[in-house]
């Protein structure tokens, strides 16, 4: 290894030495070397524009600077190499560092321009352009090439995953592989966004628009997570798993790309980039459904990658809602948040950490308004949390008070998926186009600037979202009525509501239909035999009634004082103390090798569980020392 | 209960596949399945998620679009509710533009808002409102056109009443069951009469059989520890 790097640095200083020489070659060109050209016309204008383009791409190659330089080198060794180690240092930080660095606000070298550096390797070069455009979309704006651009890369990358002769020798970290498929679906998105936009393209984009062809087009994303879902035969490999099977079985039943973790890992994620567009397109039981085979706990292997894991519940919980399953939606949220909370101690890397907290604000927004429909007391803890974070709103939602509405469409906005049509704008069809753009109603140009308001997908699962709620808006009222009671007269409390007796009675059907939900039995969750979708009715109100003719009737069921949490956490607390105590080294060994051997223990355990343990450790032994 | 939902046991066995499969993309499967939807027209059953599979086709094929089909499907779908079949089916359908090459007018845009209202009344159990406003002169496109090809359309409206009223009342006067159903006199005795519900021949309340939603009794609920939680305690004291 370091022998190449000495090569690298020698190739360095050479160019170093060239960077004024090519500037002057450069500007040379232009001028005096141009008509010279004119003067002998065998040379021709293709020559003549390779040449420049040469030039250019040398002038650019120049300015890279020598630490990226080694940096490339260095990491195209290590995809040469399938050196997972370190072509996950060369992702996670080496390529943050000097993006921070010199990139920050401009693009990274194209790829043309550091082919020479990895001697044009074109597997490199796509996974190095995956890596270019990303950064163009997270820090810069793409323009329509960029997008145009990213939409082949992918088409080139999976292309060469999925049909190459057999499956290809490649090996990417985990979270790599996650992150391709995110940002495949993500510029997915934001491509379908900005397409639905009419009114503010170019007309060069238009063209390019009209002409775009499956660019970006659903079915094309849509082909490549199946595919890759497909090839991978995961879906068998998980119910293989599940079954007990030996590897050599599961080995037979998956082939020869199942078996190789790539192809494995994104197949896995592929199912999850499913469940993400599905929700995205507003197909929420079809999203739900693609998650058949996948067990929603925190052992499942989709785990090891927090973003994906923070992902895969987000819109798990996301369907529920949109299917009326508030008290799923709410275990769903429940779970994550837990999670999240207590692995923020420990997670450091920003980059995800940022995007994870934001999803977890959104979830907690979610959370708030599953509650406010249904309560329950599931997790006071998260509850708590999200009464705080939304305490203007909840108050709003939670009473069915008039501004109600308001407050859920707020969060609702606040918190859901950026949806997406499937389909583009007419941009092929200049008169339907036409119509567009012209707001229908001359008086009110404004409701036609904001991206024609007929088009957005996010309205739509809105309004339907809202009239679900505007059916149940009495619920609380009626609730708070009913908890005073043990038995009341229909009449009476429509008086109390100032409402006709038959409209209360229909109402009272309402309140009972809100009390009833299908969900997922907590106690059978772990059997998954009918995937997401399954589920049997429950009671999801403390409070129940019945009516016989005019009289209601109303109990209360109350929850007996839960002992079980706080003996479980603190037992386990006691016994992760006494195991402490037990690798502590005797009293008399405080000296330095005595520390010496307790440090290498501190990594070799999982960091999760015990790094708070070590920490203790650590202040044990410094007061004994003290002493 | 879902599961009858996500699989009615009439599903036939190539509709299956194609439901579940990659093969439901492919638009050359779409008349199989409008033939499926026009089967559960004539015949009373249902599934949503074969007729999701239709509007999922026509999503992302605007140019095979039928709103003949749309329509069918979104009334088949109102008496699914409380379930939300009928949101879901509206969650398919992007917007499309108006120049869709159709040789006559798309009666889906003035048909739409009618369904709507519809199935609003059903969710919020305004079941008289639900009748009246169906049997409205303004419904009568709707009604001739095409909830009279659906077989059995109003028992089917009707099932959904029963279901709000069998979860609610232990009692209910004739005349308010009535209303909910659209039935009085002799129609509604028969039609109490074939679910096996009583009537008290004195007062004229029917009496709505017990099930788990109509019986209401005042219960602490104890807590109960399950395996899983301990899992970590018990394997940490059997390595111990």
């Amino acid at each position: 290894m370091s022998q190449q790097r000495m090569q690298l640095w020698a190739a360095e200083a050479d160019i170093d030495e060239d960077v004024d020489l090519n500037l002057a070659i450069g500007s040379y060109g232009q001028t005096d070397r141009y008509d010279d050209v004119i003067q002998q016309p065998q040379i021709d204008e293709a020559t003549l524009l390779a040449m420049q383009q040469h030039m250019v791409q040398q002038n650019a190659f120049a300015q890279i600077p020598d630490p990226v330089k080694a940096f490339i080198v260095h990491f195209h060794q290590a995809v040469l190499d399938n050196n997972l180690a370190e072509i996950t240092v060369a992702y996670e930080s080496g390529w943050n560092k000097y993006t921070e660095k010199f990139y920050a606000k401009t693009e990274w070298p194209e790829a043309e321009v550091i082919a020479p550096l990895v001697n044009d390797d074109p597997i490199f070069l796509i996974l190095y352009r995956e890596l270019y455009y990303r950064h163009v979309y997270s820090r810069l704006q793409p323009d329509i090439d960029d997008r145009f651009h990213s939409y082949e890369n992918s088409c080139e990358l999976f292309n060469y995953l999925l049909n190459s002769d057999g499956p290809v020798q490649l090996e990417l970290p985990e979270q790599w592989l996650w992150d391709i498929i995110d940002e495949f679906i993500y510029q997915y998105q934001v491509f379908c966004t900005w397409r639905s936009k009419v009114r503010s393209k170019t007309d060069d984009e238009l063209g390019m628009l009209a002409e775009g062809g499956p660019v970006w087009s659903s079915y094309s994303v849509l082909n490549v997570l199946y595919s890759l879902m497909q090839k991978s035969k995961i879906n068998d490999y998980i119910i293989a798993q599940r079954q007990g099977k030996s590897p050599e079985e599961i080995a037979e039943i998956v082939g020869e790309y199942g078996q190789r973790p790539l192809y494995r890992q994104l197949g896995y994620f592929s199912i999850i980039g499913l469940l993400r567009v599905h929700v995205l397109l507003g197909d929420f039981t079809l999203a739900l459904k693609v998650m058949d085979s996948i067990e929603l706990n925190q052992k499942s292997p989709f785990t090891r990658v927090t973003a994906c894991h923070v992902t895969t519940y987000y819109y798990v919980g996301f369907c529920y809602i949109m299917i009326r399953r508030y008290p799923d939606a709410i275990r769903t949220f429940v779970t994550i948040l837990n999670f999240i909370m207590r692995m923020k101690q420990y997670h450091t890397r920003s980059y995800q950490y940022d995007q994870i907290s934001k999803t977890a604000d959104r979830m907690y927004a979610l959370f708030a308004m599953c509650h406010a429909l249904s309560p329950s007391r599931l997790d006071d803890n998260i509850a708590n949390i999200a009464k705080e974070r939304f305490s203007e709103q909840y108050a709003k939602m939670s009473r069915g008070s008039q501004d109600a509405g308001a407050a859920f469409e707020e969060l609702f906005l606040y918190a859901c998926p950026k949806f997406i049509n499937a389909n583009p704008p007419p941009y092929d069809d200049p008169a339907a186009l036409q119509n567009l753009v012209t707001p229908p109603d001359p008086a009110d140009p404004t409701s036609g600037a904001e991206g024609a308001p007929q088009l957005d997908a996010t309205h739509r699962h809105l309004s339907l979202f809202l009239s679900d709620v505007a059916a149940q808006s009495q619920v609380p009222t009626l609730r708070s009525f009913l908890k005073l009671y043990t038995s009341l007269g229909a009449k009476k409390l429509a008086n109390f509501l100032d409402a006709d007796e038959e409209e209360m009675v229909q109402e009272m059907m309402v309140v009972k239909q809100a009390s009833r939900s299908i969900s997922r039995v907590p106690g059978s969750e772990h059997l998954t035999a009918g995937g997401l979708l399954d589920g049997e009715t429950i009671t999801t109100s403390d409070l129940n009634f019945v009516i016989a003719e005019n009289m209601v009737h109303i109990t209360e069921s109350t929850v007996g004082r839960r002992y079980a949490g706080w003996f479980i956490k603190n037992t386990e607390r006691t016994q992760k103390i006494l195991d402490d105590l037990k690798v502590l080294p005797l009293p008399a060994s405080r000296s330095h090798q005595g520390q010496q051997q307790r440090l290498p223990q501190a990594p070799d355990s999982s960091q999760h569980v015990k790094g708070g343990g070590s920490e203790r450790k650590v202040a044990w032994g410094g007061v004994k020392t003290a002493a | 209960m879902a599961s009858t939902w996500i699989k009615p046991s009439t599903r036939p066995t190539t509709i299956d596949d194609l439901v579940n499969g990659v093969d439901r993309y492919n638009p050359t499967n779409l008349s199989i399945l409008e033939d499926y939807l026009y089967h559960q027209i004539r015949s009373e059953e249902y599934d949503c998620l074969a007729n999701l599979a239709i509007l999922k086709l026509y999503q992302f094929n605007p140019d095979i679009y039928n709103p003949d089909i749309v329509i069918n499907i979104l009334i088949k779908a109102l008496a699914a509710s409380p379930l939300p079949d009928f949101n879901l089916c509206i969650s398919l359908m992007d917007e499309r533009t108006t120049s869709s090459h159709l040789d006559e007018p798309d009666p889906l845009p003035s048909t739409l808002p009618q369904l709507k209202n519809l199935q609003n009344l059903l969710y919020r159990c305004r079941f008289p409102a639900f009748w009246e406003t169906y049997l409205s002169d303004e419904f009568e496109n709707l009604r001739d056109n095409y909830t009279v090809e659906v077989t059995g359309f109003e028992n089917s409206i009707r099932q959904v009443a029963i279901r709000a009223v069998t979860a609610t009342f232990t009692r209910i006067s004739s005349e308010r069951l009535g209303s909910y159903l659209n039935l009085e006199g002799d129609g509604l005795v028969s039609y109490v009469q074939r679910l096996g519900w009583e009537i008290d021949s004195s007062t004229g309340t029917i009496i709505v059989p017990p099930n788990p939603d109509n019986q209401i009794e005042a219960t602490v609920v104890q807590e109960q520890i399950k395996l899983p939680q301990l899992t970590k305690l018990i394997s940490h004291a059997v390595k111990a």
